[in-house]
């Protein structure tokens, strides 16, 4: 099984990058977990070493970086977009005559590395007026609250947002 | 710190209303997929303004953390349940509701 354990097989620059980063980031999330307290510590780094060595175990193939510069980005847009949907959700539950027109849309994904597919699914869910219902082979089904709404620009839009979160460029996906 | 925390006060009573519309919405909508529409999105929005709002009432700063943190958890564990869910739905072969 070429998939599984698959820290075994990197080299050991990445490795040792890996490790570092992930050694950090469960010590700050033990530390707004448990506070500062030193004795704390006795539970948290045996935790520590076993959450990165899972982690570890966990971790995609191929090194799927992301940019600063695009989170930066990322998350102004996330926001602003989430709270349309809550919006737009409001706006049909409360109306008397419940607007809507639902209906299942494709979408043919672009990107290539699967934890990109996955971000990018997650955030369908969470736009206005669509959520993301199958994903099989490269291809998103999309069920939309209203089939009126430009769902594949929006997604596509979204899909270019995720590739810039990752740094890399995406030529263009299909309805 | 009273400013800070007023204005808590106000981004929990915004997030308030999209809690009940998304409650009212899962009430309302006609289908199962409509319904989670209501639920991931409203209960999002909802749960943002009231993290916000307990945000700039906390006077630790682990707390905010600590907030943001159940924020972001529930996002990816919302939208995650709303894919499976809908997912199962449809190899089930539950059509969705329309107009016509």
């Amino acid at each position: 099984m070429p998939g599984k354990f698959s820290c075994i097989s990197f080299p050991s620059t990445i490795l040792l990058g890996r490790l570092l980063v992930r050694l950090l980031l469960f010590s700050v999330l033990w530390c707004v977990l448990a506070g500062l307290d030193w004795q704390n510590w006795i539970i948290g780094l045996p935790t520590i070493l076993a959450a990165t060595f899972c982690s570890l175990l966990f971790a995609p193939q191929q090194p799927c970086p992301v940019s600063f510069l695009g989170l930066l980005r990322f998350i102004p847009f996330f926001v602003n977009l989430s709270f349309w949907g809550g919006c737009d959700v409001m706006r049909r539950a409360l109306s008397p005559a419940m607007p809507m027109n639902p209906g299942l849309v494709r979408y043919q994904v672009s990107l290539p590395e699967v934890p990109q597919q996955v971000l990018l699914i997650n955030c369908i869910s969470l736009l206005p007026g669509t959520i993301s219902a199958d994903f099989h082979e490269q291809c998103i089904t999309i069920h939309t609250i209203d089939r009126d709404m430009p769902v594949w620009s929006t997604v596509h839009h979204l899909e270019r947002r995720v590739a810039a979160l990752f740094g890399i460029r995406v030529a263009g996906g299909r309805p | 710190m009273a400013f800070l925390h007023n204005l808590g006060t106000i981004c929990i009573l915004i997030g308030i209303p999209f809690f009940v519309s998304g409650t009212i919405g899962l009430l309302r909508f006609p289908d199962i997929y409509t319904r989670l529409h209501a639920l991931t999105k409203a209960d999002n929005v909802g749960l943002g303004f009231v993290v916000l709002g307990l945000a700039l009432q906390a006077e630790q700063w682990n707390t905010v953390a600590r907030l943001l943190l159940i924020w972001l958890l529930v996002l990816v564990a919302s939208s995650a349940s709303c894919h499976l869910v809908a997912r199962a739905a449809l190899r089930k072969k539950i059509q969705p509701w329309s107009r016509s």
